[in-house]
């Protein structure tokens, strides 16, 4: 089997059958006659073929132009749209699917770890499904014969809406203001509080747990990267990693809270004794901190679709 | 991105398409495929021959071209010519490069 034998067995298969012998009969005669004519100049018949099927190039380059086949997985006329529907799917699904799972891991009494690494699991086995599909659609689209989708004919009403500034200035101070007094509230509690035990020293009003394993500096941390993220938004120009970003920082939190209450990690069991309140005070935190991570992951997925929408 | 490589896309991107126009028109004589290769190269055209030959098919699809098998010869060879579709877009085709150039020339300061 010669070399040009092996180039057009490579080129022939991928292309459909009945096209391979008219192909087949017109490509091996170009070869033999590009080859002839190095001979004719004095090349080497071998150097020759060598040199006429290097510059051919790759079968399968080829056989995508005799096929009429695209070489690219989602062309220009479709990337826009491809993009736009996997933000979308991704800024709003996501913090879903991460809100379901905690909630109902919560329920089910799972431990706080348990409770953090599903929803993490599952969102990011979500993210990784929402990805390969909608790729695979698109890919299917671009392939499909003979058609010329256009899914979205751009028209000026789909500009974004000028954003008011100061409505959105005055949001970012009140979101800052609100994360410094969180973290203060949360870092002063061991040292600021009503009750006090037998040596004058102040009781807690959160658990020490936190503190000895560190929860406490996470969950800040965390409050404070989804701010980073709101004045991300706020002076650079929105875009998907800052979108994803945020939405992620706001979804972690929100889980972590939940662990946290799932687990009777939040108040200090001293203080609630100390307090003389009552045993339910851990449930009624508890509902507290779910209502309150739930309407934090609503209002994320709908800012992620408004701005989704108009960007 | 270096020089010679920006100079290339830009050729690139203003010569693409003249080769269709040029096949059409050097094909009003019946021609194969490694012989309009040397034909369109000495007139000036540079195309790849992996461009050439699915183009040639394609223009065949599209009914401007119309093609042959000649067996006369030891080696049988797929005759190329240009459909009577082919010379009226041919036409069009060279009548819309006049007008760019003409355009050009005005542009230039040139009457």
């Amino acid at each position: 089997m010669t070399l040009t034998d092996r180039y057009v067995d490579a080129t022939l298969r991928r292309l459909p059958a009945r096209q391979r012998p008219d192909i087949e009969r017109e490509l091996r005669a170009s070869i033999a006659d590009a080859v002839d004519d190095r001979v004719d100049g004095g090349t080497d018949p071998s150097a020759a073929e060598l040199a006429v099927l290097t510059e051919l190039g790759d079968p399968q380059r080829l056989a995508a132009g005799y096929a009429d086949r695209p070489l690219h997985l989602i062309g220009p006329a479709l990337f826009l749209d491809y993009t736009r529907l996997l933000a979308t799917l991704l800024a709003t699904v996501l913090p879903a699917v991460a809100a379901i799972v905690a909630l109902v891991r919560a329920m089910d009494d799972a431990d706080a770890g348990t409770v953090v690494a599903d929803a993490f699991g599952a969102t990011f086995t979500a993210a990784i499904h929402i990805g390969f599909w909608t790729t695979l659609l698109f890919a299917f689209i671009e392939r499909f014969p003979g058609q010329h989708w256009v899914i979205n004919t751009w028209t000026p009403d789909a500009l974004p809406e000028p954003p008011s500034r100061r409505l959105r200035y005055t949001e970012l101070v009140l979101e800052t203001a609100a994360t410094a007094l969180f973290s203060a509230f949360i870092l002063l509690t061991p040292v600021v509080s009503t009750e006090k035990d037998a040596d004058g020293d102040p009781i807690g009003l959160l658990s020490p747990w936190l503190w000895d394993t560190g929860v406490v500096y996470g969950l800040i941390a965390l409050v404070v990267v989804a701010l980073g993220f709101s004045f991300a938004r706020y002076y650079g120009r929105w875009n998907v990693p800052i979108a994803i970003g945020g939405a992620l920082a706001t979804i972690a939190c929100s889980i972590l809270l939940i662990a946290l209450g799932a687990n009777d990690r939040i108040l200090n069991p001293e203080f609630i004794a100390a307090a003389g309140w009552s045993d339910d005070a851990n449930r009624w935190v508890y509902i507290g901190v779910i209502v309150a991570a739930v309407s934090t992951l609503a209002h994320s997925v709908t800012e992620a679709v408004k701005q989704v929408r108009k960007g | 991105m270096p020089e010679d490589e920006l100079l290339a896309t830009h050729l690139q991107e203003l010569r693409r398409g003249t080769v269709v126009l040029a096949c059409l028109l050097i094909l009003q004589q019946p021609n194969y495929g490694y012989a309009l290769l040397d034909l369109l190269e000495k007139y000036g055209f540079t195309v790849d021959a992996n461009t050439l030959y699915p183009l040639l098919r394609r223009l065949e699809k599209q009914g401007l071209l119309t093609s042959d098998w000649n067996t006369d010869e030891s080696r049988p060879r797929k005759f190329y010519r240009t459909s009577a579709d082919g010379t009226a877009l041919a036409q069009t085709l060279s009548h819309d490069w006049d007008e760019l150039d003409a355009a050009f020339r005005s542009l230039k300061g040139e009457s």
